[in-house]
């Protein structure tokens, strides 16, 4: 690509002498002449030294033509056609509206484009004018292009997009003449703090001209939350903290508060004081999750009349919120070796924070004191304080053998805190003995509610009884204490017999794990180990205090069992929902997108007995946290391996459940779910600001100027000239090869001789 | 050191006269299975194993009178087999040397202490270096090796799961320190060089069968004390060392 083509001229020597030999010619010649000049010096006449200098200079002129053969070249020349380009920002803040209630930036410039044509196809006579957008990527855009394609770059980077376009001056046609840039300048990359001098530095040696364009009213109407801060996980019990930046612009005067949600429940509020015009304040929330899994969290902040961007006035975000040590509070009856060996096991579990209350005495025992209180070690049973105040601090909450009647020592007025707090997602394990299930002078209905079994009736077997597993023991993770079903069955039927059991119905929808087959309680064979679901917790009942056997009598032939230490490993990770314990583990993949990006869930089935559960039917459904709508569904059938991937479309920003049931056949495998968050705003979104300071100081560093819209025509902008070359080949005409010239060398020293002659001088 | 049987007390006898009520009224509570009851096993060897016999039942029936351990107030001789294992607390004294356990009542006894089962030993003879003493060290020299005895702080929770103690005085008074073989952070071996049974035990008459010295009857209300938490601390291990108890016990003991 190239401009019109011209000849020029220009004065060239055309001696085929060395320059050296020029040089050295040419010296000997002007010292002819010094040397004539010093000779005439005693010569009175000045009309005398005037004609004989005269002729020596102009006879030493001729000797220099003569040398330098002077000639005439006649050259054809050429203006490149450099590249001038007109870079858009795409990024997703000039999807904000210009000025409050007008189009988007985007469409701003596209307009100005518009009426920039003309200017711009005038230039096309000198550059090869390209009109790109950056998102950050380089891409031809078109103002229909701008018009209708929303901008939706992740980031701002104006520096990044400059080092991008320099990188396609090859020089010649595709050198940059200069640029000219319309952007919010809002950058959230090197930029975003201002220029540094460095950055100031690396514009300057772009070597073009960036003009700039500022795009967007400073002026808006905003309140934004900005820069959160919060880690990915938290354990459960543990506060975490969320930090936060209000930001405020154009609202004086005003109270803001803003509001931290779980999925739609409320959990604190902060209310900011907003002074100025343009005002940022830190906020921050303090929270303790009370259950394990994956929730969505918002942030947000009302939306006021006229605001720019009413997105940003609301962030999300996944926290994971897992458990650190399983805290189980053990309540005890009475000291007993079933006691013992399970608070044995409980401390050596590194996984357990294990905190115990033991009735020691009771009213009716006599401890030979005098002082009790210095002589004994008793502490008072504080009720109040573990069943009230801290009772949701604990995971699981076993009763040992406990049912007392003695008013300081019974739970009565705490049966529906603690029934309550299964049924929120606790956990209960009831253990038998002489005070258990019915056994002892009082019972606890409200709390027998969360229970799956209920007293028979009957009292207790005092023989010994023999435990088997059920067919749904055998599949059940609790009582899997070997790998496979036969192996745990055979370890369960070689434990040695035990003694006193309590008889108890089970109640319907309970599942019974260990029986005794010998015993019968309403003709059904009395239950040894039975579970259920309570609400959203779980509970589970053994009707034995002989359990300990399992833990030591076991080992009386010197075989090694781990028996007990797996059954209960396993009950209190059934209890507290260890994920590894589900049948249908549900998650979403990945737990946050942006807005726009698709979702997708990835969904892990297991048989009954914990094995993949390959060509299961899935059916995953999405659904709205804010109002439990349901927006998409889908259908999958699961791998040999068990896992089935699931995605929807784009959904709009929010907080979403994904909810999934896995079915064999007619038979449910088990439910799930997960949370996902469609990201309120990424960082491009958060901040509708125009950088009007970063687009002048490009535009200074590099020798641009600076504009904003509304622009009537093309400015007269800065851009480097296209250099001209030569094109097509050149003719030398010569000026002083005639031999006339030779002549009036010849006649010209003549002349001085001959003068010289007359005058005396030789 | 042999005990000397004592004349029978009149004291004791209306003690125990005042305390049948309350044992009475234990007893008729509901039954549920011996299994998860304390009964205190003696262990049979080869020397003079069954001195205290009575001093078992005693403290069982001490355990059961003051605190709300259901107990079977029985002592069930049991020699060093497989049978340990229905009985988690077993009491190993005598009175004088003995022989050598055979290689299975080590192995039995070794796999017993490390499973969880517990160990009262006690010198019914009082002593240090010879007799029962230097008999029983060597067999826990052969038992545990990893874990011999040591002597026990008055620090450590054993004197504190009941009542709040500093020594654990038995018939005699010579050695204030308990003597521990540790498992796993668990004194697995509790040892007595004070004859505790001794101080516990009754004669057929239901008066107590030894004098003890040098306190008389507070020494020996000491004695049934310490047993009271000796087994507390077999059914309980460090309960007493929770944080929750620390506050006050140390306030206590001030």
């Amino acid at each position: 690509m190239t401009g019109g083509e011209s000849t020029a001229w220009k004065l060239v020597s055309l001696s085929p002498l060395p320059t050296w030999a020029l040089v050295l010619l040419g010296t000997a010649v002007v010292l002819g002449v010094g040397l004539a000049s010093v000779g005439l010096r005693r010569e009175p006449s000045a009309r005398r030294r005037l004609v004989l200098g005269l002729l020596r200079v102009l006879a030493g002129a001729a000797a220099l033509l003569l040398l330098l053969e002077p000639g005439v070249r006649h050259v054809q020349t050429s203006r490149v056609k450099n590249r001038m380009a007109v870079l858009v920002d795409r990024s997703a803040s000039m999807s904000f509206p210009a000025a409050p209630g007008a189009a988007s930036r985007s469409v701003a410039v596209a307009e100005a484009l518009a009426r920039l044509a003309p200017g711009l196809k005038a230039l096309e006579e000198r550059f090869g004018v390209e009109i790109l957008g950056f998102e950050p990527a380089i891409v031809p855009v078109t103002e229909e292009v701008l018009r209708a394609v929303p901008p939706s770059g992740s980031r701002t980077d104006l520096l990044g997009a400059l080092r991008a376009l320099r990188a396609t001056d090859s020089g010649g046609a595709k050198k940059l003449s200069g640029v000219l840039l319309f952007s919010d300048g809002a950058d959230n990359a090197e930029l975003q703090n201002g220029l540094t001098p460095r950055t100031r530095a690396e514009l300057t040696g772009l070597g073009f001209p960036v003009s700039t364009v500022q795009v967007g009213d400073p002026s808006l109407l905003d309140v934004s939350v900005e820069n959160l801060r919060v880690d990915d996980f938290a354990f459960v019990r543990n506060a975490v903290t969320v930090e936060v930046e209000l930001r405020v612009r154009g609202f004086p005067g005003r109270d803001v508060p803003v509001v931290l949600e779980r999925e739609g429940q409320v959990l604190g509020t902060r209310t900011v004081h907003i002074g100025g015009a343009d005002e940022t304040h830190p906020v921050s929330f303090s929270f303790t999750p009370d259950q394990t899994g994956r929730f969505v969290y918002t942030l947000s902040a009302p939306v006021f009349p006229g605001e720019a961007v009413t997105e940003n006035n609301s962030r999300s975000f996944v926290l994971k919120v897992i458990r650190d040590r399983v805290r189980v509070l053990l309540v005890v009856g009475r000291p007993s070796w079933d006691e013992r060996f399970l608070r044995g096991l409980l401390r050596q579990d590194a996984n357990v924070d294990l905190v115990s209350f033991y009735i020691l005495r009771t009213q009716s025992d006599d401890t030979q004191t005098r002082n009790p209180e210095r002589e004994l070690s008793l502490i008072p049973f504080p009720m109040e304080e573990i069943f009230d105040a801290k009772l949701h601090t604990f995971d699981v909450v076993v009763f040992q053998n406990f049912g007392h009647a003695d008013p300081q020592l019974s739970i009565a007025q705490y049966e529906r805190k603690l029934e309550q707090y299964v049924a929120n997602g606790g956990a209960l394990v009831a253990i038998g003995g002489d005070r258990a299930f019915g056994e002892g002078r009082t019972s606890y209905p409200v709390l027998d509610r969360a229970l799956p079994v209920d007293a028979a009736g009957q009292g207790s077997s005092l023989g010994p009884y023999h435990v088997h597993l059920t067919p749904d023991g055998q599949r059940n993770p609790v009582t899997r204490v070997l790998p496979t079903a036969a192996a745990s069955q055979a370890a369960w039927e070689e434990l040695p017999s035990g003694s006193g059991l309590n008889l108890v119905k089970v109640k319907p929808g309970a599942t019974v794990l260990l029986e005794d087959p010998g015993l019968q309680v309403n003709g059904r064979p009395a239950p040894l180990l039975a579970l259920w679901d309570h609400g959203r917790g779980r509970a589970m009942a053994l009707m034995t205090d002989d359990s300990w056997t399992w833990a030591f009598t076991v080992h009386r032939n010197g075989d090694p069992s781990r028996l007990y230490d797996r059954f209960w490993g396993n009950a209190l990770r059934w209890l507290v929902r260890d994920p590894d314990l589900t049948n249908l583990q549900v998650t979403a993949d990945p737990p946050s997108v942006e807005p726009g990006a698709p979702l997708g869930a990835v969904v892990t089935a297991r048989e009954a007995d914990y094995q993949p559960a390959g060509g299961a039917e899935v059916t995953v459904e999405l659904s709205s946290v804010r109002d439990h709508r349901l927006v998409a569904s889908a259908k999958a059938t699961t791998a040999p391996d068990g896992t089935a991937h699931v995605a929807f479309p784009p959904q709009p920003v929010g907080a979403y459940r994904i909810h999934a049931v896995a079915r064999s056949g007619e038979r449910v495998l088990g439910e799930g779910d997960d949370a996902v968050a469609v990201r309120t705003v990424g960082p491009e979104l958060t901040d509708p600001s125009v950088r009007a300071d970063i687009l002048s100081d490009l535009a200074r560093s590099t020798g641009g100027k600076s504009y904003r819209l509304p622009l009537q025509g093309l400015p007269d902008l800065p851009l480097l000239d296209p250099p001209v070359v030569e094109v097509g080949r050149s003719k030398d005409r010569p000026l002083w090869d005639r031999w006339e010239w030779l002549v009036v060398l010849g006649t010209l020293l003549g002349l001085e001789w001959m003068l010289r002659r007359r005058y005396g001088y030789i | 050191m042999f005990a000397k049987p004592m004349a029978g007390r009149p004291l004791s006898r209306r003690t125990l006269l005042a305390a049948l009520p309350t044992l009475l009224a234990a007893r008729g509570a509901r039954a549920f299975g011996d299994g998860s009851r304390f009964i205190p096993a003696v262990a049979q060897h080869g020397g003079r194993w069954d001195a205290r016999v009575s001093g078992l039942r005693r403290i069982a029936w001490e355990l059961q009178r003051r605190t709300s351990v259901e107990v079977v107030a029985e002592a069930r001789p049991l020699g060093l087999g497989v049978r340990l294992f229905d009985y988690p607390f077993v009491y190993f004294g005598g009175e004088g040397d003995f022989p050598p356990l055979t290689g299975p009542e080590l192995e039995t006894l070794r796999r017993y202490l490390t499973y969880g089962g517990f160990l009262l030993a006690d010198a019914n003879d009082g002593s240090s270096g010879t007799g029962f003493d230097a008999a029983f060290r060597r067999e826990m020299a052969r038992v545990l090796p990893a874990s011999p005895l040591q002597p026990l702080p008055s620090s450590h929770v054993v004197f504190k799961t009941f009542y709040l103690l500093d020594a654990a005085p038995g018939r005699l008074f010579t050695h204030p320190q308990l003597s521990a073989a540790v498992l796993g952070g668990r004194a697995a071996v509790l040892y007595s060089q004070n004859d505790l049974a001794g101080a516990w035990a009754r004669d057929e008459g239901g008066d107590y069968a030894f004098e003890v010295v040098p306190g008389g009857e507070a020494q020996r209300e000491l004695a049934v004390r310490a047993g009271i938490n000796i087994c507390m601390y077999a059914l309980c291990l460090d309960y007493k060392d929770d944080a929750v108890h620390l506050p006050l016990i140390l306030k206590k003991r001030r």
